[in-house]
């Protein structure tokens, strides 16, 4: 991390601005310690100031539009991929959406404090439908906030940035090693998972082409048709197999209850 | 479920079904969850 302080005093300002586009995008990149080592830079005359904080402030608030217009487009699609980790995705879709109804203008002026959520917000309020200009006055506030915080810890303590950044080296480490367990306990829980459910590769798959055969044939209307996605319909433009039903697959035990054991059922996901 | 019914996976899912050109249908209104929006 120490290495940071001549990159950014050589690279400057495209450097600090490419690594706040790619955290505010999502990426795996240290933005807080660029910050704060730009900070420190700038205290020692290489950077100013000013510039740091308006460089990282317009690259993080690139990288929120290009996700706010992505989660505006796409609906609660993008949601609903990321619930699909969750136990129940249903729940997940739900209580996330409600949360950020009630407190999503105050949650942007936080959220690139904390990450996960600094990434999940910005396409939340596009999908919530959030106007633009309530969405870059608190998002701008937010980024101004989190650039204004780490630039200045480090324009004030640039002489203890080894000190400031051995600490969070040690910080860094132990997250990784906590993302290190957290990433071990998920792949038990998925080989878990797919041993339970193994037993489902005993039943038939049939290809659309042999299923609308099938179909066109089905005189008695035997065949059943139902989709089993891991959340509901929120969009009004949502679409599925004409005449299919829908069947939640978290509510299988109640939901079998009303299945006709008479009828051939065909079912289907994404 | 499989012991009761007589139950089949579409291979490929609904992707796969409206690649093939076959039909699908608007979800009804009922069936929509309504989400919170700020629109």
């Amino acid at each position: 991390m120490n290495d940071l302080l001549p990159i950014i005093a050589q690279h400057g300002y495209l450097l600090l601005a490419a690594v706040c586009f790619a955290e505010a995008v999502g990426l795996p990149v240290p933005g807080a310690i660029a910050i704060l080592t730009a900070g420190a830079v700038a205290a020692y005359g290489k950077l100013h100031f000013y510039s740091v904080f308006g460089w990282a402030v317009a690259a993080m608030l690139v990288g929120d539009i290009i996700l706010y217009f992505i989660g505006r487009l796409s609906g609660w699609a993008l949601l609903g991929f990321l619930c699909r980790l969750s136990a129940s995705p249903e729940t997940c879709i739900l209580r996330s959406a409600e949360y950020f109804y009630r407190r999503g203008k105050q949650t942007l002026l936080f959220a690139k404090f904390i990450p996960g959520i600094n990434t999940m917000s910005p396409p939340l309020a596009g999908s919530m439908k959030m106007q633009v200009n309530a969405f870059l006055l608190f998002d701008t506030l937010g980024a101004a906030l989190y650039v204004g915080a780490y630039s200045a810890v480090g324009y004030v303590f640039s002489d203890a940035l080894r000190a400031i950044t051995r600490g969070l080296r040690s910080a860094g480490f132990a997250a990784e090693v906590v993302f290190g367990v957290g990433l071990g306990v998920y792949a038990i829980y998925r080989i878990w998972m797919y041993r339970k459910y193994k037993l489902l590769d005993m039943v038939p798959r049939v290809p659309v082409a042999e299923l609308a055969r099938r179909l066109a044939a089905d005189a008695n209307r035997s065949i059943l048709i139902a989709d089993v996605r891991s959340h509901g319909y929120y969009d009004s433009e949502s679409q599925r197999i004409a005449g299919s039903i829908r069947i939640e697959p978290n509510n299988l035990e109640e939901e079998i209850k009303n299945l006709p054991k008479d009828r051939e059922i065909y079912l289907y996901c994404t | 479920m499989q012991q009761q019914f007589k139950v089949f996976v579409i291979e490929g899912g609904l992707r796969a079904w409206r690649k093939a050109g076959n039909p699908l249908e608007s979800v009804p209104h009922d069936d929509i969850i309504k989400l919170p929006s700020f629109a």
